[in-house]
């Protein structure tokens, strides 16, 4: 049985490695085993404004969604994580919504929606519609991180002669900051690789890199594209690298 | 009360408006006073703490501390020193930060703060660790720096929730030591919170027990283990043999007990019980070989023997009750299951309560 | 008993805020529902509404997806697929997630890595990938190349090929599901099981797949759900002539600004999710999806 999760541990791997080579490869189309290696195509990607711009986009459009999903997220979860209210299960099944309803059904509604009030295509549209599309996975980290803060620390702080918001400005929010940026993590990620809906909402000067990837596949398996998936692929094992120092680190 | 430095009256609590989880709860402490609230979980002691530190809002009643009113007064503003159950150590600040933070609340300057904290931290025997944070500390040094960060700003109360359930044995009883040597140092009003008798008597100069809400019994410990008021509190506080009993003779001080017969107990105590009802306690430990005086004579026939060493626990029975005696560890020895043991017992080791 | 007068009771100095107005926890969660309900739900809800008025009123869409052969065979083929993905994705991933609970600690973290390195890398990565594999000058076609000397029958573009890719996107979540219920198992249970005389197989049986249960379930629940809804990977790298429903939706949107049709058929998917999710929610509590 271990041996053949191990064969499958190498199909859920191996995949993701054959790109890394086709991002070095010199030959001028796709091309497997590459024919002779170089930087001609990492060259073609940061040269060309219409693989860069794409980039800044997302990179802006993510920022400010994490920062705008925190800011409406984070109250919210104290809210229903400290407090029993009327509807509180209601409000839990409505901040999960954006997960479960198919990214393409909301993307037509999103075209109809910010087509209706002028916004199509434009940062601020594609903007709020991916904060709305984060909500519910930052919902979900911060909650948990918060479900196990212990709130005595927040007692002991006011014991020790802490005000309200000197316990949460000196207590809370630096031991629960991990969690903060975890949150705000996912809603960053969960922007920048949503596709679906940039390709319906985002336009000629708003278009996300998702989109402008998806549209350059579409057309021809431009091998930019392996630059571009090496990339990320490195963003991601630098965060998880990260990610398990600091575990290390925190014994 | 004349002299009392914290006075509790008729504090009255309810969570769900019906049963009550404080009834009528009052009591008070002398200055430098080390009392502790001693019953099982759910029997108000820990509430009565948490109003104490303004935690939980009492339905009725008052908290006076030092002659003020805490009626109105938010935690922050009480300045009573807390240490909690599991210690509530910040886990982003080192041991020395921990100890600063109520100076630095109070607008003590950093240094001077320090400076203090460190002195703390070195009456603690932690003067080494201040750098570390809790989570390189263990169980017993997480404990102590608890305990130097609620002492740090001369609080008017130190209030202690179960601060050694988390610690085994021999830490424990070491750390009984020093909070009680802490304390005295600092002759600081304590109010402790534990559910273990052992740490209660140990500690305390006056224990209060607590039960569904309401006080039991406030004494000494040694009053409230010689002479319980209530039988509840004579099986909480030691180990115990429990007997029905009816006066016969008052002015002879002879009682009717449960498996025993017609045993001579104290005089002044028959008298004053209840219609002539009651129960009679009897520690184990009263329980003696018997020797040529002794007025209350029985043969336990021994069933079980459990071995301490320093002294060991007998089981047995004798006229149709089980009985429990303790007997020093050297007498024990060649006692097994089965053996006819004489015991005797005199009426000032036992104690009468009222039905 | 005596009334105690007393100014402790109920006042403002206690800092409980948990017997307060529950007003407050609602003004916290304000502007979050306020935001979702104007840049999700009116969105939404104009799905819903383009779905009977656009072009003219009525329920034309529907009536036309309930009896058109090509919108039900769409339909069909969602359904089939979304299965067929599930089933597969619960067949790889129950031996890794098994291994990752039984293997060692440095083994089973390697695992977590590869998983979770492929669950954060994006869709779109992962389908670009597939298409490099299965390509006319991918590694599959140079292998059989140089080893059959001649070249592979067509890959791409195939339904095999987008049903590969997704069981390969989503095999992430069915792990990661089952793993976390096999590690809830107790190491004791199962000694306790081998003590008692069950043979590994007995145990296998009676004792480990019962308790996974409630991962299996949860896994299949997620992967059929994101399956039914996939748009990027079956357009990229499906069969064109055998679309899923997501892929038609965008398609009427793209090419001829059907928004009716498209919205026709996106309540239908809305709803064919829904029904999953509610069946799901009401036997388990739908927060325990993503445990």
């Amino acid at each position: 049985m271990i041996a053949l999760g191990w064969l499958v541990a190498m199909f859920v791997a191996a995949p993701l490695l054959v790109v890394i080579p086709i991002s070095f490869s010199d030959a001028v189309s796709l091309e497997f085993p590459p024919p002779s290696w170089g930087l001609r195509y990492y060259q073609a990607y940061f040269a060309d404004p219409r693989w860069t711009q794409p980039t800044i986009n997302s990179l802006i459009i993510a920022t400010a969604v994490a920062a705008l999903t925190m800011v409406l997220v984070t109250p919210a979860a104290f809210a229903l994580v400290r407090h029993r209210f009327g509807g509180k299960g209601a409000v839990n099944l409505l901040l999960m919504l954006p997960m479960v309803v198919p990214h393409i059904v909301i993307a037509i509604g999103y075209y109809a929606f910010l087509s209706d009030i002028g916004l199509l295509q434009s940062f601020p549209g594609v903007i709020l519609a991916h904060t709305a599309l984060s909500v519910p996975v930052a919902f979900l980290v911060l909650t948990a991180s918060l479900k196990g803060f212990d709130r005595t620390l927040e007692r002991a702080a006011l014991s020790l002669g802490a005000a309200p918001w000197q316990a949460f400005l000196h207590v809370t929010v630096p031991v629960l900051w991990p969690g903060f940026a975890a949150a705000a993590l996912f809603a960053f990620v969960q922007s920048f690789d949503e596709t679906v809906v940039a390709i319906f909402v985002s336009g000629a000067t708003t278009e996300t890199l998702p989109r402008r990837m998806f549209d350059s596949i579409r057309m021809q398996a431009d091998p930019v594209i392996a630059v571009v998936s090496t990339l990320l692929f490195g963003v991601v094992a630098l965060l998880a690298l990260a990610a398990m120092l600091r575990r290390r680190a925190g014994g | 009360m004349d002299g009392a430095y914290l006075e509790i009256r008729d504090l009255v609590k309810s969570y769900d408006g019906k049963t009550r989880a404080l009834d009528r709860v009052s009591l008070s402490a002398r200055r430098g006073e080390f009392v502790t609230f001693l019953g099982p979980s759910g029997s108000g002691k820990t509430t009565t703490l948490m109003v104490i530190a303004g935690f939980e809002a009492p339905d009725a009643g008052l908290v006076r501390v030092a002659g003020q009113s805490m009626a109105g007064v938010p935690p922050h503003k009480r300045g009573i020193g807390v240490v909690f159950q599991n210690y509530a150590l910040f886990p982003h600040r080192t041991a020395l930060q921990n100890v600063m933070f109520p100076l630095l609340m109070r607008k003590v300057p950093r240094a001077q703060a320090a400076r203090k904290a460190a002195e703390m931290l070195d009456l603690v025997g932690l003067a080494d660790f201040g750098n570390r944070h809790p989570r390189q500390l263990s169980g017993g040094q997480q404990q102590r720096v608890a305990l130097a960060r609620a002492l740090v700003f001369d609080p008017t109360l130190l209030l202690l929730d179960e601060p050694l359930g988390a610690l085994d044995k021999n830490l424990r009883e070491q750390m009984q030591l020093e909070i009680k040597r802490i304390q005295r140092a600092l002759h600081v009003t304590t109010v402790f919170v534990t559910h273990d008798q052992s740490e209660a008597m140990a500690l305390s100069d006056r224990i209060v027990v607590f039960e569904g809400g309401r006080i039991q019994q406030d004494a000494t410990p040694l009053e409230i283990y010689n002479r319980p008021r209530t039988e509840f509190v004579a099986r909480f506080v030691g180990d115990s043999n429990l007997l029905r009993a009816r006066i016969t003779d008052p002015g002879a001080g002879i009682a009717e007990v449960e498996g025993l017969g017609p045993s001579r107990v104290l005089p002044q105590q028959a008298q004053v019980l209840p219609n002539g009802q009651g129960t009679l306690l009897l520690r184990p430990e009263a329980l003696a070989p018997a020797e040529a005086d002794a007025p209350n004579r029985l043969v336990l026939a021994v069933e079980e023997v459990v071995h301490f060493g320093d002294s060991a626990l007998l089981i047995g029975r004798a006229g149709g009750v089980t009985l429990r005696a303790r007997i020093g560890g050297r007498a024990a020895q060649g006692i097994g299951a089965g053996a006819q043991v004489p015991l005797g017992w005199r009426p000032d080791a036992a104690h009468l309560i009222g039905a | 008993m005596r009334a105690v007068a007393s100014p402790a009771t109920g006042d403002a100095g206690f800092a409980v805020p948990a017997a307060r107005g529950t007003w407050r926890p609602w003004l916290l969660v304000a502007p979050l529902l306020a935001f979702l309900a104007a840049f999700f739900l009116v969105p939404l809800g104009q799905v819903l509404v383009m779905s009977v008025t656009d072009p003219e009123p009525g329920f034309g869409h529907f009536v036309a997806i309930a009896t058109d052969g090509f919108f039900l065979r769409v339909l069909a083929q969602t359904f089939a697929t979304a299965l067929l993905v599930a089933v597969l994705t619960l067949l790889l991933g129950f031996p890794l997630a098994y291994a990752m609970a039984e293997a060692g600690p440095r083994m089973a973290a390697l695992m977590m890595v590869l998983v979770t390195m492929s669950f954060w890398t994006s869709f779109l990565v992962r389908t670009y990938a597939w298409m490099v594999i299965l390509g006319k000058s991918g590694p599959i076609a140079w292998l059989s190349a140089t080893l059959l000397g001649g070249a592979p029958p067509e890959l791409l573009f195939t339904r095999f090929s987008s049903t590969l890719a997704m069981v390969h996107i989503l095999i992430p979540y069915m792990v990661l599901s089952l793993y976390a219920a096999l590690r809830r198992i107790e190491p004791a249970v199962l000694r306790s099981a081998a003590s008692l005389g069950a043979p590994p197989v007995s145990v296998f049986r009676h004792v480990i797949l019962p308790l996974a249960a409630p991962g299996v379930v949860n896994g299949l629940t997620l992967v059929f759900v994101l399956c039914l809804g996939f748009y990027v990977t079956p357009v990229l790298i499906g069969s064109p002539r055998e679309q899923m429903i997501a892929g038609v939706i965008g398609h009427q949107v793209e090419e001829f600004l059907a928004f009716g049709e498209a919205s026709a058929l996106s309540v239908v998917l809305l709803a064919s999710t829904m029904i999953v999710l509610g069946v799901y929610h009401r036997r388990f509590g739908l927060d325990r999806l993503w445990g």
